[in-house]
């Protein structure tokens, strides 16, 4: 890729190539399936209620990614954590999703040839750190100093991407702040 | 005079309203150059604050990043997990 940049008329511009724009696609499909089949698990799958967004479940997910991307917002008090969750989770995995969609068209829109405006580097950043979270988890990487899985070929894979992932994310917070 | 009641009784509000804080907590994933601009973006802080707490969540673990009424920390809450940061809200001890 060619970090991205800030041009003339303000617009945030990089260029992936076939093989990167592919990556990264897949991994925010990834990253929207997963993140969309919360639906089905619903403590209220009811249409009017996932309207408005509320209808999410009462507890942390059991799959520790998703946990991590919907964590408890009451770090003490498991109620209070459910009655949150019920009311935000739906709307908060749906932005998520939306976030993952936006990187997925615009990566589309010019064959590799990426332009952002401010607000969809925002949803850039924040799918790339969904990403770079999930992969972590697949890895076992939980606190400071902590190497991961690097027993196989696809453990060594995923470190590669993980910190590509943190250098595009670089490339675009500099970029936002020029 | 009723002016200056309505001001002693706003001010009483905000004194019972706000003992709530948010936390934002460390992790191993999120680079500090970006929990620093989330800092920025969402909360308006300086540059300076922002890295003087995102250097607090880095080495003490955690750092309180608003404080205020129950229902903007959920609010504060729900956004720092929209940007993937790991974030609580709780009660501040008396």
């Amino acid at each position: 890729m060619t970090p991205f940049e800030r041009a003339d008329d303000g617009v945030l511009a990089a260029e992936f190539t076939p093989l990167e724009s592919g990556i990264i696609t897949d991994l925010a499909v990834q990253i929207a399936e997963l993140l969309g089949e919360l639906g089905a698990d619903a403590a209220h799958p009811d249409d009017v209620f996932a309207s408005i967004g509320i209808g999410g479940t009462d507890r942390l997910h059991r799959d520790p990614a998703i946990a991590r991307l919907l964590p408890d917002a009451y770090g003490e008090d498991a109620d209070a954590s459910g009655d949150f969750r019920r009311m935000t989770e739906q709307s908060l995995a749906t932005r998520k999703v939306g976030n993952a969609r936006t990187v997925v068209d615009s990566l589309a829109r010019g064959d590799g040839q990426v332009e952002l405006i401010d607000e969809e580097a925002h949803a850039w950043m924040k799918c790339l750190s969904d990403i770079r979270l999930t992969l972590a988890t697949r890895l076992g990487i939980e606190e400071d100093g902590d190497t991961g899985a690097t027993d196989s070929d696809v453990a060594l894979a995923m470190h590669d991407l993980y910190d590509w992932l943190a250098y595009v994310t670089e490339t675009l917070i500099d970029a936002l702040e020029s | 005079m009723p002016q200056t009641l309505e001001e002693t009784a706003s001010r009483e509000q905000i004194a019972l309203d706000s003992p709530w804080v948010t936390l934002v907590w460390n992790d191993p994933v999120n680079l500090m150059s970006y929990v620093s601009y989330v800092f920025r973006s969402y909360f308006g802080f300086s540059r300076e604050e922002a890295d003087r707490r995102m250097l607090q969540v880095h080495e003490n673990g955690r750092a309180v990043v608003a404080t205020g009424s129950r229902e903007e920390m959920e609010r504060h809450v729900e956004a720092m997990h929209d940007f993937g940061l790991w974030a609580t809200l709780q009660k501040v001890d008396a």
